[in-house]
Order: C-alpha cells, then structure tokens, then sequence
C-alpha cells in the first residue's frame, strides 16, 4: 500500500512540475513584456511631459474658466497627461503580456477572461477618480460657504457632503467592477441613508442647542439689523 | 475694439451725425426722465452732445418730444456671470467705449444708470477736465462715511495705488469721465479680454498703467446699490477675483511701479460723511474666530507659517481687544492675490476663504475709528494705503519666487 502512497505522491508531483513548467514561459513572457512596456511608458511620458511644458501647456489650459484646474489644482494639466500617458502603456504592457502568457498556455481563454474585464478596470479607475476629486472639491465648497453663512455646524456639513459622495462613488466603481452587486446595492442604500439619518438627527436632535443657539444668534442679529446696515461693504 | 460689434444702424448713425465733443453713456437701461433731465444738464457744456443709453430687443425707445440732445440706443448684451452685481455695468461700459471710439468723441462721460450723476455740476466736473486736456481720466470721489465702501477702503483701493501707482480713491466707479487718450487706452485694454462681461472694468489702472493723467473730482451723487439677494462673500468674490485678475494679466507692467503719485482734484474739498456712534465689532470677531476654526485647513494653503501663527493669536484675543494690523493685513490681500495665480488651491474657495480674514479687519478697524472724526478716519485709511505700498516688494519676490515661504 505503501508503495501505492509513494506512487501517487510521485505522479502529482510531476504533474505539477509538468505544469508549472508548461507555465513558466509564458509568465517570463507576460514579466518581459511589462518590463518592457514600463519602460517605453517611462521614455514616452518624459517626452511628453518636456513637450508639454515647452508649449506652457498649463498656462493655455488655465486660461479658459472652469478647468481642470479649479477642481483638482494639485494635479496640473501637464502632469495629469503625463500620468495618462504612462498608465496607457503599462496597461498595453499588461495586455500584450497576457497575450503572449496565453499563447503559450496549454489551457487558452485566460487572457481573453481578464482582456475582457480590462475595460471595466479602466471605467472603475476613472470613476474612482473622478468620484474623489469631487468629494474633496464638494465638501471644501460646502465648508467655506457655510462658514461664510456663520453656521456653527459647518464642519459636520462639510464630512457628510465628502463621506454621502464617496460611499456614492464606492458603489458605482464596485458596480461597474460588477462585484457582489445586490450586496453592494443593498449595503450602499443602508449606509447612504444612515449618512443622510445621522445629519438629519445630528441636526435635528443631537444639536438642538447648538442649533438654536445658531438661529438664536441669528435672530439677534435681525434684531440688530439697523447696526449691521450701518456697515456698507460697497 | 474687439468682441464688440456696433450694429449697421448706429453705425449709420454715427456716420450721419459725425465727430461729437462729449458723450454721455447711460450703463443701463433708460426710461422717459432721460430726455428732461439730458436736455436741462448737458446745455452748454459742449458743442455737439450725444447721450446714449442700453435699448436692448423688444423695449422701446425713449423718445422725446423735441429732442436737443440726440438720445441713442445702444445694444445690451447680456452677463455670464453668477453674481452680476457688475457684470452687467461691465458689459455696459464696454459697449460705451466702442461707441465713444467709433463716434471720436473728445471725452465720453459714463453714468449709472440711476441717473444720479445726470445733472449740470456733475457733468461739467467730469467732462471740462478732459475736454480742456488737463486730464486723460477723471474718477470721482463720491461721498462717504468711516462706514461707507469699506471693500474698496480695505483691498480695491489700496491694492490698486500700491500696484499700479495712482492715489485713487474709487479705482472702481459707476461714474466717471474718459478723454479720447483715455478712450484709446480703455477700448485697447478691454479688447485684450474676454468680451464676455466676465471681465470687470478698471479704468484707472489701465490709464495709469499706459502713462495717462488721472484726476479726481468730487462729486455730490449717492447710488444706491441693491445687494440684499447676494452674500458678502458673493460680492467679496467678484471684485477681488477681478482686481486679482487684472493683477495676473498686468504683471510685467506693476512690477516696475515706485510707490505712489498723487492725483489732480477738481471741484474742491472730498464730502465726508460723519457717522455718530460706533458699530460693534463682536459679529465680525466671531465671523473670523469661526472662520479661523474651521478653515485654516483652507488658509494654511494659501498663507506662510509667520501669518498663520498671527492669525491663531488674533483668534484668542478678545473682541475688546483684537486688532489686525494694517501689515497683516495687506500680507494677508497678497498672498491671496498669488494664490489666485497660482490656482493650487481651487479660485472659488481662496476667494470664499477670505470672506472671514476680510470680516477680521472690519472688526478691527470699526474699533479702531469708532471714536474718531470722519477726516480722522480718512487718515487712517492712507495710513494704510501706505502700509500696503511698503509691504509691495514682499509682494513682488513671493510672485517671482513662489516656491519660497517667507
């Protein structure tokens, strides 16, 4: 029996090695290509960032109103296209990689399985960025007029402007990814409407007397409005 | 001038009538007392008079039964913007100018479409200056109290002599007087920008810029300004973002400015106004205190350490005792106009940003002046415009080194 044990350990043993050694070109390959494609990405996103600055490409694209600019000013115009660029050839990279690990695989259809899910890896990555320049943009607009506007809570406004988007966000990219989607869907309407019950509570109850000391405050100074109508600000 | 087409039957017009002497533009729309009030204020101040006024689609004209000054209308295009507290007066303005220039007036008077300015005095105090040649543009100074304009007391008008070198008090005015060297400088200045009303107009550094000679007239007219619908930070946003604007367009030329030159007066002494009893400053305290709280997140992008730690120190202070002082502040107005440029921070939020910075030195200048005179007041305020012309050269290194905290 033993002997049967020490055989059939043998066999899968060699099984194994036969696959992984049926697999292992093609994974040098899929290494190869992306190394290569990480450099072309590297040589062509540095061209493309001295062409860009040698046409001051920033200073023409800022010059129109509402550009990219104003809603995520860290990333300048140049450095956004230089960033799409190298993305672009890694992600080339990526699919002749798999191309080449396909071709040689005893068992094809793996690279056409992920070479079909790319897209949505790309649509997933684009709303996931989008989703947080937004939130960042949305929640610092919310907090500034609402300091502007005196109100006490502006801060607590602000982070549940930043958190409803980004939860909102997180559910259209797992959507898109197509992952878990009733659970998501079920997930992202208990937590985007506890968000919108806990501002409303928070508002409402939890803050009473803060925001009737707020509106207190207000009506105060309606009261006073004769005073502040002696400051004309133009 | 560009962006501004002058329609076939004015162009007619202008053709039949000929050069006029003097213009009066109306920035707005105009109805019937037009005509009286054109007709008893405009006679015998120049030899050939034309007013012309905003007659846009589907209103009629104002006609007058026997016309001694022509009434022209003009076409009216409409604001872009969000706020047109200006927008629309901009637009006006600019749709005056092109005709000025087309008509070859020898000096074009614009007017607020209240007709407040429309009478004998103001006219001639406005328009004999340039139609003599002793001045190029002539700004008015119109009355006012320790209270009054304090937006312009505090950024437009010091910020504007410190950088482009004119005393004028009132850079931004619904009224005021271009001579035809004048009027060849504006409707160049205007046509290097967007003609879509987004711009907002500033005569006098644009004069002062290109060499003309400024002077300023003290005239008896009050406008009165509907603002109630707009925030303060809404309007706070719109003629600091312009002045900013006009900054970052000009730089080459500003930053070869030398301190300041006074400018010629006309029709005598400034009208103060004398405001009784003191405003409380605690609102506006409490404005910066919460502003301080919850945007230094905001501010620390915009403002060096050294102003940060002032401001966390302003913040403790009591309202009794808080105080800004006049370098703080105008540190504070230029690092704000770099941040504008530089746009690391979105333009909409540095501009909402300095809302409550804005409040903090009404604060504390309403305690400073509560006690004292209007000329007192007056004072103070040039004290302050000459902080911020030594404070320039702060200004001039943070825009060519930006990358360097003071």
């Amino acid at each position: 029996m033993w002997n049967h044990v020490e055989q059939a350990l043998h066999d899968s043993m060699a099984r194994v090695t036969t696959k992984v050694a049926q697999m292992l070109p093609g994974v040098l390959a899929f290494i190869v290509a992306l190394l290569i494609f990480f450099i072309l990405a590297w040589i062509f996103s540095t061209l493309v960032r001295w062409l860009l600055r040698s046409i001051k490409f920033d200073e023409r694209v800022g010059r129109g109103s509402g550009s990219l600019a104003e809603l995520s000013p860290a990333h300048t115009p140049t450095m956004l296209a230089v960033r799409v660029v190298f993305w672009a050839f890694v992600l080339v990279g990526v699919v002749v990689g798999l191309s080449a690990f396909d071709a040689s695989s005893p068992q094809p259809g793996i690279a056409d399985y992920v070479l079909d899910y790319v897209p949505r890896i790309v649509g997933a990555a684009i709303l996931l960025f989008v989703g947080t320049v937004l939130a960042r943009f949305l929640s610092r607009s919310v907090l500034i007029a609402a300091v502007n506007l005196n109100l006490h809570y502006a801060r607590l406004l602000s982070l549940g402007v930043k958190w409803m988007v980004l939860v909102l966000t997180a559910a259209m990219v797992l959507d898109h990814l197509a992952i878990a989607g009733a659970i998501v869907d079920l997930a992202f309407g208990i937590l985007f409407g506890g968000i919108v019950l806990a501002l409303s509570l928070a508002v409402g109850l939890g803050s009473r007397e803060l925001v009737s000391r707020s509106l207190e405050r207000e009506a105060v100074k309606t009261e006073d409005q004769p005073e502040e109508q002696r400051l004309r600000h133009f | 001038m560009a962006g501004i087409e002058i329609p076939t039957e004015l162009q007619k017009k202008i053709e039949e009538t000929g050069p006029v002497d003097l213009m009066v533009g109306v920035s707005g729309p105009a109805g019937e007392e037009l005509c009286a009030k054109a007709a008893g204020s405009l006679h015998g101040i120049a030899a050939k008079t034309v007013v012309v006024y905003a007659g846009g689609e589907g209103s009629a004209p104002v006609s007058c039964p026997a016309p001694s000054i022509p009434l022209v209308a003009y076409p009216m295009r409409a604001a872009q913007s969000s706020f047109p507290l200006w927008a629309d007066i901009a637009l006006a303005q600019q749709s005056i100018l092109a005709l000025a220039a087309a008509w070859k007036v020898r000096a074009c008077v614009m007017i607020q479409s209240d007709l407040a300015a429309l009478n004998a005095e103001t006219i001639r105090l406005f328009a004999e200056p340039a139609l003599e040649g002793r001045s190029d543009l002539i700004m008015p100074v119109y009355p006012h109290g320790k209270y009054d304009g304090l937006i312009t007391k505090a950024l437009l008008s010091p910020l504007s002599r410190a950088l482009f070198g004119r005393r004028v008090r009132f850079p931004l005015a619904f009224d005021f007087c271009a001579g035809a060297k004048a009027l060849a400088i504006l409707t160049g200045h205007s046509s290097s920008h967007n003609g879509n009303g987004s711009h907002l107009m500033w005569p006098a550094n644009a004069v002062a810029m290109r060499g003309g000679q400024i002077g300023q007239a003290a005239v008896n007219v009050q406008h009165s300004i509907q603002t109630g619908d707009l925030e303060l930070s809404a309007i706070l946003a719109e003629l600091a973002g312009s002045l900013f604007q006009e900054i970052e367009t000009n730089a080459a030329d500003w930053q070869r400015v030398r301190g300041s030159q006074p400018v010629s007066r006309y029709g005598g002494e400034f009208v103060l106004k004398h405001d009784a009893q003191p405003v409380d400053p605690r609102p506006m305290v409490e404005s910066f205190v919460l502003g301080s709280r919850n945007l230094e997140e905001v501010w620390r992008l915009v403002l060096p350490p050294t102003t940060m730690l002032e401001l966390r120190r302003l913040a403790r202070m009591s309202a009794e005792q808080f105080r800004m002082t006049d370098a703080l502040w105008a540190r504070i107005v230029y690092d704000f106009a770099l941040a504008h440029r530089m746009r690391r921070v979105s333009r909409s939020h540095v501009l909402g940003a300095l809302t409550p910075l804005y409040l903090g030195w009404v604060a504390s200048y309403t305690q400073e002046v509560g006690g004292a005179t209007a000329e007192e007041a007056e004072r103070r305020i040039e004290q302050l415009a000459r902080v911020y012309e030594e404070q320039k050269p702060y200004f001039v290194s943070r825009w060519r080194w930006p990358e360097r905290a003071s």
